[in-house]
C-alpha cells in the first residue's frame, strides 16, 4: 500500500463521509422539506425560502458535521496556522529576524546531530554492524592498552565454529602496486575470507563483491574495488567490471566496485583494492596464512557471554604462540564503534553543547520579539477575548504562531544544516571514521521537526501566557495616553539577561579555543616543518628476483643512498635525508636501554628513531655538543648513538653526555623483512646532543630520544626528507622521474602509510593540532552567531519600546527633559538588564571555565574572559544608543498629534 | 395544537434511535415520525437536528445508507446496528428510572416526607 492510501484510509477513518455526501443528503431533505410546505398550501417561492431559513446553509451543515466527528480542532488549528503565516508576511522585518535566529540554531543543531548519526550512532554501513567484533586481547598489566591477534588458518576454523560467533571475517592487509603502467603505483590491498560479501552484507555499487566460490583452486584472480580508488584510478568509469588490473605484475579481474560508504579498514588504513583470502597463499613472501578476525555474535549475545565462551579457545591459542601474548591477560571483544568512540566522543558532545546553548539563545531572541511585538498586538488579543474567545484559544493560536515561526526556521536550517554538518569532518578529518557519510535522512528529519516543534513551544510559551491574560477593561480602550510608562514589568529584561550570560559563556569558550590554538602555533617546533616533503619508497618484497637482490643490508643501503643521491641531483632540492617512521611530530618507538654498563631492573624508556646523518640537517634540528656520525659510521650502523637535549637533561644530568655508553636490547630482527647490522644491541657511544624536536605531538613535551643511523635496523621501506627551495610538492615530477632513472619501477607510495606529503601537513594532522584548530574555528562561528542573535533581540527591544511610547518622549521632550535623559529613559532597562547579563556570565564561566578547559585540553584563564565580556558590553552599549536616539528625535508636535 | 415541550439536553438522540428503530428512514422521515408521534409537541430545529444523527453515525448505532424515498427521490436511510438496539434498551431504561424517580419525588405530599 503506498503512502497516499494510507494516509486515505486514515483520513477515512477519521471523517467517513465526504462534504459533497453531507450536501446531497441536506439538498434531498430540503426538497422533501419543500413539497410538504408546498401540499401545506404554501407557494413554491415561499416554500423553497423557509426550507432554506429552517435548514441553513450546506456549507454550515459541513461544518456541523466536521464539529460532530470531532475534526474542528484540525479546521481551527488551519486557520491559525494560515493566520500566522499572513502575520509573518505582515511584518516582514520582524519575521525574518525570528525566522534567522531560530535557522542558526536548529541549522547547527541538525547538523550537529547528524554528524553524531553518522560518527556514533549509525558509522558502519555492514549488516548488523552492532554485532561485530573486534577480539583484543588485555594486558592486564598496561590495561590501556588493547592489541588485537592473528589466527592461522586451523585456528580461524576453530574459532569460526564456537558457540557464540554467528560469522566470522579474516582479513590481512598488504602493500602492494599496480604495475604494467609508466610509473609503479604504490596500493594498499586487503584479503578478505571468502565470506566477506555475506557478512558485511553491503551491495556493491556495480558488479558482485568476494563470494566463497573465489577460493575454489587456490583463489581466482579477482579483485573489488574501493570507491575511492575507483575514482581516482579508472575515473569512475561504469563499465570497469570484467576488466583486468595489473598487481604485482600478475592479472586480476576486476569483479566489482563496493559503494563510496563501503571503507573497510584494517586500522592501518583504508584497502584500495580487495582480494579474496585464499590468494594469500600464493603471494611470494607470506610466511604463513595469517587473518586478524572480526567476530560477528548471534543475536541476542551478551559481551560478558561472548567473552567467557571465546576466553577458552584464545588460551589455547595462546599455548601455540606464547610469544605473541603478554603474561597476564584477558579476552576483551570490542564492538567495532569503541576507538572512534574514543577519539571523537569528547569532542562531538563539546560541539554538540555548544549548538545548544546557541539554540536557546535563538529561542529566547525570538520570545523577546514576541514579547517585544506583543504590546502592539494586545488590542488585537482584546478584542479576541471580548468577543468571546477562551484563554486556551488565544494561548493556543500564539502557540501556533510561533510554531509557524519555528517551523520556516526549521526549513531553512535542516537546508543549511547539510553544509555545517561537513564543517568539522573537514577540519579534522581522522577524528572520524572514513566511512561515516552525512545525509539527511528520516531520523534527522524527524529530530529537526520535533525540534522545531519543541522550540516553537519553548519560545512561545512564555509571550503567548503574558499576552493572554485577559483584562480588556484595561486594554481595550486603547493605547496608554502621555507620561503614564508602560507597566514596568518587562519579561523580556530578564531573557535579555539570560542571553547575555549564555552569549558570553559561548564567547569564553571561543576565547579559550582561539587563545589556545594560538599558542599552539606558536609552540617552537624545534625543527623547522617550511618546504620539507616527506616521501617513502617501499622495497620490491613482492618480486622474489628483485628481493634476493636486496635482501643483504649492504645492497639494501646501497640502493637506498643511490635512491638518495638522485633526489638531490634534482635542481631545486637542497637537503635529502633518509628516516624511517621519523615524520614530526610523533616519532619514534618506545625502547628501553642500557647506560654505562649497568642493568638497571626498572629499565628507562626512551624513543629509539632511524635516521639517516643528514636528517638534522635537512629538518634543521641544531646540533648542541659534539657531532653527527660521518658517512662510514652511517653505513656500518653500530656503536654511535645521538641523543636529544631531553634525553641529556633526564639521564645524563650529572655528567657530560659526550662518551657515554647506552645500549638498546630490542633493537633485533623483528619479521623475515628487516635487515639488522651486526652488532645493533652492542654498546653504543654518545658522539652528540641535539636540540629537542617534537616527538609526542605538537602540544606535548618532547620525551627523551636516541637517534641511531637508521642501517641498524632496516624494514623493507623508507621515507625521504626533502628540503626544497619553494612548495616541495612542485617537485614531485621531477623527483619520481629521478627514482625511476635508479629502478625503473620503484614507486613512490601514496598508500596508507607512507603518504607522500610535507611536514607542515604533517602537523596539521596532528590529532591535537586538528582538535584546537576545529574547536576555535567553531566555537568562533557560534559565539558570533551568538554575538549577532543578542544584540538584534537588545535592538529590537528597545527600537519596539520606542516606538510604543514616541508620545511619552515627545511629552518629555515639550516639558523640557534634556537629551541625555530621555536617552537613559529609552535604553535603560536593556543596559541594566545586559550588565546583569554580563554579570551572570562572569559567574557562570568561573563555573563551568575549568570543566570546558578539561574537555578542550587546553588551559583555561580567567584572562581569556576580559576581551569577550568587554567586547560584549560595547557592542550591546551601541545596540541599544542606536534606537534609542531615534527617542530623542521626536518632534513634540508631532507626538502628540500621534494619538 | 397541544403546547410545546422543549427536549432536554440528549434526549433527542434517544427519540432518533427509537424512531429508526421502527424500521429504516430518511432524515426527513425521522423528523417526521418524530413530531408525528409526539402529535406535533416537539419542535426540532432541523439544522441541529442533524449534527445528532451524525453523531449517532459516528458512534456506530446506527447505519446510514444512500437509497430510494417513497417519491423516487435519492435519499440516505438510517436503521439500527446492533449496538444501537442494545444502546436504545439502555437508555430507555435509564429514562424511565430517572422519570419514575423524579416523578415519585414531585407526587409526595408535605405530611408524606
Amino acid at each position: 500500500m503506498s503512502l497516499l492510501d494510507t494516509l486515505r484510509s486514515l483520513w477515512r477513518s477519521i471523517a467517513p463521509r465526504s462534504s459533497s455526501d453531507i450536501e446531497d443528503e441536506l439538498r434531498s431533505h430540503q426538497q422533501a422539506y419543500r413539497e410538504d410546505l408546498i401540499r401545506q398550501g404554501l407557494s413554491s417561492e415561499e416554500a423553497q425560502r423557509k426550507a432554506r431559513i429552517d435548514l441553513g446553509q450546506p456549507e454550515v451543515q459541513n461544518e456541523n458535521y466536521r464539529d460532530a466527528v470531532g475534526l474542528r480542532i484540525f479546521d481551527e488549528l488551519g486557520g491559525d496556522i494560515r493566520y500566522g503565516l499572513r502575520a509573518l508576511r505582515r511584518n516582514p522585518g520582524f519575521a525574518a529576524v525570528a525566522v534567522l535566529s531560530l535557522a542558526l540554531g536548529i541549522g547547527a543543531t541538525t547538523a550537529m546531530f547528524s554528524l553524531i548519526y553518522a560518527v556514533l550512532l549509525h558509522p558502519f554501513p555492514y549488516a548488523d554492524a552492532d554485532r561485530i567484533m573486534n577480539p583484543v586481547f588485555l594486558d592486564e598489566q598496561h590495561p590501556h592498552e588493547d592489541r588485537w591477534f592473528i589466527l592461522n588458518e586451523a585456528q580461524f576454523d576453530e574459532l569460526r565454529l564456537a558457540a557464540p560467533v554467528d560469522a566470522l571475517l579474516g582479513f590481512n592487509a598488504d602493500h602492494m602496486e599496480i604495475t604494467g603502467g609508466a610509473l609503479p603505483e604504490a596500493i594498499f590491498g586487503v584479503y578478505l575470507t571468502e565470506n566477506a560479501g555475506t557478512f558485511f552484507g553491503v551491495r556493491p555499487l556495480l558488479g558482485r563483491n568476494i563470494q566463497p566460490s573465489d577460493a575454489e583452486n587456490g583463489g581466482h584472480s579477482v579483485v573489488v574495488l574501493n570507491y575511492r580508488f575507483w575514482h581516482g584510478h579508472f575515473g569512475g568509469d561504469p563499465h570497469v567490471i570484467g576488466k583486468t588490473l595489473e598487481i604485482n605484475h600478475a592479472p586480476y579481474t576486476i569483479i566489482g566496485v563496493m559503494p563510496r560508504s563501503f571503507a573497510f579498514n584494517d586500522t592501518n588504513g583504508v584497502g584500495d583494492v580487495y582480494l579474496p583470502g585464499s590468494l594469500m597463499r600464493g603471494a611470494a613472501n607470506v610466511p604463513y596464512l595469517a587473518y586478524i578476525p572480526w567476530i560477528k555474535l548471534r543475536p541476542h549475545v551478551t559481551l560478558a557471554a561472548a567473552n567467557a565462551a571465546l576466553e577458552p579457545i584464545v588460551r589455547q591459542f595462546a599455548k601455540q604462540h606464547p610469544e605473541r601474548f603478554p603474561d597476564h591477560w584477558h579476552l576483551a571483544l570490542q564492538p567495532i564503534i569503541v576507538p572512534y568512540q574514543q577519539s571523537s566522543g569528547r569532542t562531538l558532545t563539546l560541539l554538540l553543547a555548544g549548538v545548544v546553548l546557541l539554540l536557546i539563545i535563538g529561542c529566547a531572541n525570538c520570545s523577546i520579539l514576541l514579547l517585544a511585538r506583543g504590546r502592539a498586538r494586545q488590542h488585537e488579543l482584546a478584542i479576541r477575548s471580548a468577543i468571546g474567545a477562551s484563554r486556551w484559544r488565544i494561548v493556543r493560536q500564539l502557540l501556533v504562531e510561533a510554531v509557524v515561526i519555528s517551523f520556516t526556521g526549521a526549513v531553512l536550517g535542516v537546508a543549511a544544516s547539510y553544509w555545517l554538518a561537513q564543517l568539522p569532518m573537514k577540519l579534522s578529518p581522522d577524528s572520524f571514521p572514513a566511512e561515516s557519510v552525512l545525509r539527511i535522512n528520516l531520523p534527522i528529519l524527524v529530530f529537526s521537526v520535533a525540534l522545531a516543534l519543541l522550540c516553537g513551544i519553548l519560545f512561545g510559551l512564555v509571550p503567548a501566557l503574558r499576552l493572554s491574560r485577559h483584562d480588556p477593561a484595561r486594554m481595550l480602550p486603547g493605547r496608554q495616553i502621555g507620561v503614564v510608562a508602560a507597566p514596568a514589568k518587562h519579561r523580556w529584561s530578564v531573557l535579555i539577561a539570560a542571553q547575555v550570560a549564555l552569549t558570553l559563556l559561548l564567547m569564553a569558550t571561543a576565547g579559550t579555543a582561539i587563545r589556545s590554538f594560538l599558542r599552539l602555533l606558536q609552540v617552537p617546533l624545534g625543527y623547522d616543518p617550511a618546504n620539507v616533503m616527506k616521501l617513502g619508497i617501499m622495497l620490491h618484497v613482492d618480486d622474489p628476483g628483485e628481493w634476493s637482490r636486496l635482501q643483504s643490508r649492504e645492497a639494501r643501503t646501497a640502493y637506498i643512498e643511490q635512491i638518495r643521491q638522485k633526489i638531490a641531483s634534482v635542481p631545486g632540492v637542497s637537503t635529502v635525508a633518509v628516516g624511517i617512521d621519523a615524520t614530526p611530530p610523533y616519532i619514534g618507538a618506545e625502547s628501553s636501554f642500557n647506560i654505562d654498563g649497568t642493568l638497571d631492573r626498572e629499565q628507562p624508556q626512551a624513543r629509539v628513531i632511524l635516521v639517516g646523518q643528514r636528517y638534522f640537517a635537512a629538518l634543521r634540528i641544531p646540533l648542541l655538543q659534539g657531532r653527527i656520525w660521518n658517512p662510514d659510521e652511517n653505513t656500518r650502523g653500530d656503536f654511535t648513538a645521538v641523543v636529544n637535549r631531553a634525553f641529556a637533561t633526564r639521564y645524563l644530568s650529572s655528567s657530560n653526555a659526550l662518551g657515554r655508553q647506552l645500549r638498546i636490547p630490542g633493537l633485533t630482527r623483528q619479521t623475515p623483512f628487516e635487515a639488522v647490522s651486526a652488532q645493533s644491541t652492542a654498546w653504543r657511544q654518545i658522539i652528540g646532543v641535539v636540540g629537542d624536536a617534537r616527538n609526542d605531538g605538537v602540544d606535548r613535551p618532547v620525551v627523551p630520544a636516541i637517534y641511531l643511523p637508521y642501517t641498524a635496523v632496516m624494514p623493507p621501506y623508507v621515507q625521504f626528507f626533502v628540503r626544497t627551495q619553494g612548495d616541495p610538492l612542485t617537485y614531485l615530477h621531477s623527483i619520481r622521474v629521478a627514482i625511476a632513472s635508479v629502478a625503473s619501477d620503484q614507486q613512490i607510495s601514496d598508500g596508507a602509510f607512507n603518504g607522500t606529503f610535507t611536514l607542515n601537513e604533517a602537523i596539521e594532522r596532528d590529532a591535537q593540532y586538528s582538535r584546537q584548530r576545529l574547536f576555535s574555528i567553531l566555537f568562533g562561528v557560534f559565539s558570533a552567531m551568538a554575538l549577532g542573535l543578542a544584540l538584534v533581540g537588545i535592538f529590537s527591544v528597545v527600537a519596539y519600546s520606542v516606538a510604543q511610547r514616541t508620545t511619552e518622549f515627545g511629552v518629555r521632550l515639550a516639558l523640557g527633559a534634556p537629551r541625555g535623559h530621555v536617552l537613559w529613559v529609552a535604553a535603560r532597562i536593556a543596559l541594566l538588564s545586559t550588565g546583569v547579563g554580563i554579570a551572570a556570565g562572569l559567574v557562570l564561566d568561573g563555573f563551568l571555565g575549568a570543566i570546558l578547559a578539561n574537555w578542550m585540553h587546553s588551559a583555561f584563564a580567567a584572562a581569556s574572559l576580559l576581551v569577550p565580556a568587554a567586547l560584549l558590553a560595547l557592542s550591546a552599549l551601541l545596540a541599544c544608543a542606536l534606537p534609542a536616539r531615534r527617542a530623542t528625535t521626536v518632534p513634540p508636535a508631532e507626538a502628540l498629534r500621534y494619538e | 395544537m397541544a403546547q410545546q415541550v422543549e427536549l432536554p439536553q440528549g434526549t433527542l438522540e434517544m427519540l432518533i434511535l427509537k424512531a429508526v428503530s421502527l424500521g429504516p428512514l430518511h432524515g426527513y422521515g425521522i423528523l417526521l415520525r418524530i413530531q408525528q408521534i409526539s402529535n406535533q409537541r416537539l419542535e426540532i430545529l432541523q439544522g441541529s437536528f442533524y449534527t445528532a444523527i451524525y453523531r449517532l453515525e459516528r458512534r456506530g448505532w446506527i447505519k446510514g445508507e444512500w437509497g430510494e424515498s417513497e417519491n423516487n427521490r435519492r435519499a440516505r436511510f438510517y436503521s439500527l446496528t446492533r449496538a444501537g438496539t442494545r444502546q436504545l434498551k439502555a437508555e430507555t431504561a435509564r429514562w424511565t428510572d430517572m422519570t419514575a424517580v423524579v416523578a415519585s419525588i414531585l407526587d409526595k405530599k408535605a405530611d408524606e416526607i
